[in-house]
């Protein structure tokens, strides 16, 4: 009796301990052989200078990996005699946010392992992971680049005097207008030059077409506060969320009087179509000539060319329009290729590299371009002043009739405005202030009562924040 | 006379309004099979989405090309088995001994279980994240399997079940010298069949559908399930997937269950037990 | 006390892994909730303890009041609606002279084989203002556009259909098996008695379901309150249609504020253990009648 009950006892933990062993050691088991093979190749690495060890590097990227993958697998074929049997894997996330969240909650679970080799990110993103120290700090390294690259390209990377990632993009906000249109009405593009005639253009589009034309579109989700407000008409306006010392000042700011008040006046005016961007509903409308302009980042260039083409031609690009009373065109968007900080950072001098010659390696750097053109794929203009220069960057562009929009996007980073001070807290703080414009979209409260909702909400949660120098 | 004429329009009108109700069933699937056919080129704005004017398989190439479909797939199909074999195991067993034994504490414990239902373990997300990445299973499939194995409501539905087998047998079978693993595996199990092929439906689907712990616990694209994998398509901010190519995702996430569940019914057609209890 | 348990170390072996299941994953995860639901705890440093400051936060949070009332409107319109519905379809297919009732069951379950997710993103596209199909049927019959998922009024709607249309099936499978269950002599010794079919429905059908119905309703209580999937996918202006579950959700893992999260999550426990135990209660007096 005694040896059947000792039999079923040991069966049954045995059977729950394969179960939960195979759980546990499923992980462990494939990180355990990845870290023999950098053991033995770790060993090997020491003997031989600046060889680096066999795996696969991961980047967590936004848009389709497909695209920059071609340009990694290119430069590591060329480069096999410093890392012969390295991989490079980009996963794709949904936005520089996600990407943050992910390696946040990865950094939590402990699985270190797991944590990519490096991350693009945008500014208010690259501010939250550096509190963590979860970035590596690249100011030494990017040091002696600086005077090479395009004026203030590390600026929003760099937090109490460290940048902590390196320049990927500099992409101004613009002005992309629909020239058939403009010119079926008879009116001149030239008085969008300030956003009083950015408004009166509107108007005119609006009575001429019979309300059938709209100057622009509206976002009825997060993408309203994302591209009008903190990348657009916030920084042109010279707006402030939070002052010196943290506190929340928004809701008796001038500047976002301004800014959001114009968004206001045009809304209400009906000179805005409500519609989600980058969705099929908006891009039917463009096609049919129902939108005359997008006031956005130079990314949008990727967009139209991908899903308009029955536009093509017909679309120019210029500045931004201004605020007569402060004179600056639009703020730069700026993207970044950030290191992770992951134990001894084995990739860290490769990718150094990698990113070296993508910003100023011409040849390696135009032949992509080309496959990009070809694939009708996106690709920024390159932020290297040497790069710039070469005519390549000049050449005229179809899909704007003739005019080059390379050379367009790099003219109008000049006399750009200073985008919005970056904490912390920024990332709750757009959720909140995203909540209210977008109740304000529905038509549930007027943009007086949301900009006090944002005020009172972001005191309520947030309270105070940390302005980092 | 009277009566054949209003049982003709009772069946007539119960007729209709089924047929309404199933339309509205299958609509939705039908359509996102249709655009999933459609080039992007095509409008999709309104009544034009309908009309499918030249047919295509592009999109799903295209879909190939962006995801790692069939990576993601065997991660899909992999916790889903793995899911339903553990959960129909376990739970029958459980159900077994509170249906046929006589233990201290047995009607206690059984309440117990059932209380367990009202309190979601989604509540406790964020200690759960942390006791898995303890356990070393975030990124893992395990994370999946592990902590259902055995669920308050399969343990239920078995028990119900189980009650049902006549005590005859169970103890013919003691006679006979079996022992008690023994008499789960060659009288119970065959007995309950029709239990556990409604069970294995409900479990495989709910496993197939599974979307929140997923997001939560696997952080590589590599670990995705396809579930995961087709919710992020048009979410990206640089992504600028067309919406057909989308729709064929979510088209193939679909439509392999529905095969499955088309011939499950067949094989259940025997039993009774039309009804299945969620997992 | 050890006698017993080797005596009947079989049956306590065989219930052994849900227990050891739920100790691991269930308990201590709603016990620790309650522990950092008093801290402020965001997710990389160490916890520090706050005592109630979240509550006192999400008192005057309007976002947690607004998706607490979400997930309220999702729960009673889903309780009444799917009830209904699957009370509703279960009689039509209980029906005796149908035909083709394999085909009619089939099709009917179809909507609950779909993932969420999935069908949300089909909703999405149907319900869009400016180019969805069901705007368009509404210009047609003379009606005009309806701001779906773009105001605040109306943006519960699809979430509410979603969450119909996927779960009604399910519901109907139960009812339609308790149906089954209940003799047809007795509706025919009603019939002889004169009673039309609506007396017999109420004095028959659902006396007899009465176990199945409340077994529906708790369970479409406890789903409603962890509503995730059909709000996520079907994101309305602000947070007008976001439900309580999915609002910790982002608080914890979007914003990492792993504190305020788990004080929602607390708030929810408690929330699902009161309706529970009223709803217990208010069966034993049922039951008594």
């Amino acid at each position: 009796m005694r040896k059947k009950m000792i039999a079923a006892l040991l069966t049954g933990t045995m059977v729950l301990s394969t179960l939960a062993g195979c759980g546990g050691s499923n992980a462990p088991k494939e990180e355990k052989a990845q870290e023999t093979k950098k053991a033995e190749a770790g060993t090997e690495a020491a003997s031989k200078e600046a060889v680096y060890p066999s795996g696969t590097i991961t980047i967590y990227g936004t848009g389709q990996p497909q695209y920059l993958q071609e340009y990694f697998d290119a430069w590591l074929e060329r480069h096999k005699d410093i890392a012969p049997d390295v991989k490079i894997s980009i996963v794709q996330t949904e936005g520089h946010a996600k990407s943050r969240e992910k390696i946040t909650m990865t950094a939590l679970s402990g699985a270190v392992d797991d944590l990519p080799d490096a991350t693009y990110l945008d500014p208010v993103n690259i501010m939250e992971l550096s509190q963590g120290g979860l970035l590596k700090d690249e100011t030494e390294f990017l040091q002696p680049y600086l005077k090479d690259l395009v004026d203030g390209a590390a600026n929003d990377a760099t937090v109490n005097g460290h940048t902590y990632g390196l320049p990927e993009s500099v992409r101004p906000n613009v002005l992309f207008y629909n020239k058939e249109i403009f010119d079926k009405y008879g009116i001149d593009p030239a008085m969008m030059s300030t956003f009083d005639g950015y408004m009166e253009a509107g108007k005119l589009l609006k009575e001429k077409s019979n309300g059938t034309v709209y100057l622009s579109y509206i976002s009825p989700g997060s993408k309203t506060w994302r591209y009008w407000g903190r990348r657009g008409l916030m920084p042109q306006a010279n707006a402030k969320i939070w002052d010196e010392s943290g506190n929340v000042v928004i809701g008796q700011d001038e500047g976002t009087k301004l800014a959001l008040g114009t968004l206001d006046t045009m809304y209400q005016q009906g000179l805005l179509l409500k519609s989600e961007i980058m969705e099929p509903a908006l891009y039917d409308a463009i096609n049919n000539g129902q939108v005359a302009t997008f006031y956005i980042g130079a990314f949008w260039d990727e967009f139209l060319r991908k899903n308009c083409q029955a536009t093509s031609g017909k679309w120019r690009v210029m500045a931004s329009p201004e605020f007569e009373s402060v004179g600056k065109a639009g703020a730069p968007v700026s993207s970044y290729f950030c290191i992770v900080n992951k134990g001894d950072n084995v990739y860290a001098g490769l990718l150094e590299q990698l990113w070296h010659d993508f910003q100023f390696d011409s040849e390696s750097r135009n032949t992509w371009v080309k496959s990009m053109e070809k694939q009708n794929a996106p690709y920024a203009n390159p932020i290297s002043l040497k790069l710039l220069q070469d005519d390549f960057w000049k050449a005229p562009s179809d899909y704007y009739g003739g005019q080059s929009f390379r050379e367009m996007e790099g003219k109008c980073l000049e006399n750009g405005a200073a985008n919005l001070i970056i904490t912390p807290q920024d990332a709750e703080a757009d959720e909140i202030i995203s909540a209210e414009l977008e109740t304000y979209v529905a038509g549930n409260q007027t943009m007086e009562q949301a900009i006090a909702n944002m005020d009172k909400n972001l005191k309520a949660k947030i309270g105070q924040a940390k302005i980092m120098k | 006379m009277v009566y054949r004429r209003k049982q003709t329009t009772v069946s007539f009108l119960i007729h209709t309004v089924l047929i309404i109700i199933s339309f509205l069933c299958i609509m939705p699937i039908l359509w996102m099979c249709l655009i999933s056919l459609k080039p992007s080129s095509e409008t999709l704005s309104g009544i034009h989405s309908i009309w499918v004017s030249d047919p295509t398989f592009e999109n799903y190439r295209r879909l190939f090309e962006t995801i790692p479909v069939l990576q993601n797939a065997f991660n899909s199909i992999f916790t889903t088995i793995m899911g339903t074999v553990t959960s129909l195991f376990f739970c029958s067993l459980a159900g077994f001994a509170f249906a046929k034994y006589k233990f201290p504490g047995r009607d206690f414990l059984f309440y117990f279980v059932i209380a367990t239902m009202l309190v979601p373990p989604e509540t406790g997300a964020v200690p759960l994240f942390v006791i898995m990445k303890k356990l070393n299973l975030i990124n893992s499939l395990w994370s999946l399997v592990i902590p259902r194995i055995a669920t308050a409501v399969g343990i239920f539905y078995m028990h119900q079940y189980i009650c049902d087998v006549p005590d005859e047998l169970v103890e013919a079978a003691k006679i006979d010298g079996c022992k008690d693993f023994m008499i789960f595996i060659k009288i119970i199990l065959p007995v309950i069949k029709p239990a556990l092929a409604s069970w294995a439906a409900v479990t495989l689907i709910a496993r197939w559908n599974d979307f929140f712990w997923p997001v939560l616990y696997l952080r590589k694209q590599v670990k995705y399930t396809l579930m995961v994998t087709i919710s992020l398509l048009p979410v990206s901010e640089g992504l600028s997937t067309p919406w057909p190519v989308i729709l064929s995702g979510t088209t193939l996430v679909i439509i392999p269950i529905v095969v499955l569940y088309l011939l499950l019914q067949t094989l259940q057609k025997a039993g009774a037990m039309a009804g299945a209890v969620k997992g | 006390m050890l006698q017993i348990l080797r005596k009947n170390k079989i049956p306590y072996l065989f219930i052994l892994p849900f227990f050891l299941l739920f100790f691991m994953f269930q308990l201590i995860p709603t016990v620790w909730t309650f522990y950092i639901s008093l801290t402020n705890w965001k997710g990389i440093s160490a916890p520090e303890f706050c005592g109630f400051e979240n509550y006192k936060k999400l008192f005057i949070d309007n976002m947690f009041w607004a998706a607490l009332e979400n997930t309220v409107v999702y729960w009673i319109s889903g309780l009444i609606i799917i009830m209904f519905l699957a009370v509703a379809i279960a009689s039509l297919l209980n029906y005796g002279h149908l035909k083709g009732s394999t085909i009619f069951k089939t099709v009917t379950f179809l909507p609950n084989i779909c993932a969420a997710i999935a069908m949300g993103l089909i909703f999405r596209m149907l319900f869009d203002e400016n180019a969805g199909l069901i705007n368009e049927v509404l210009k047609a019959m003379g009606i005009g556009k309806v701001p779906w998922l773009t105001s605040t009024t109306f943006s519960k709607i699809p979430v509410i259909i979603l969450n119909v249309w996927r779960n009604t099936p399910w519901f109907t499978m139960i009812i339609f098996s308790g149906l089954l269950n209940i003799p047809r002599d007795y509706y025919e010794a009603a019939t002889v008695d004169g009673a039309n079919m609506w007396k017999q429905f109420c004095c028959i059908t659902l006396p007899s379901l009465g176990n199945i119905l409340f077994f529906c309703s708790i369970t479409l209580t406890v789903d409603s309150w962890k509503l995730f999937n059909e709000s996520y996918i079907l994101p309305g202006p602000g947070t007008s249609n976001t439900s309580l579950f999915q609002y910790m959700y982002e608080s914890g893992f979007n914003i990492f504020n792993m504190g305020y999260a788990s004080a929602i999550g607390v708030i929810l426990i408690l929330i699902l253990a009161g309706i529970s135990v009223v709803q217990l209660i208010a069966r034993r007096k049922q039951e008594k009648i």
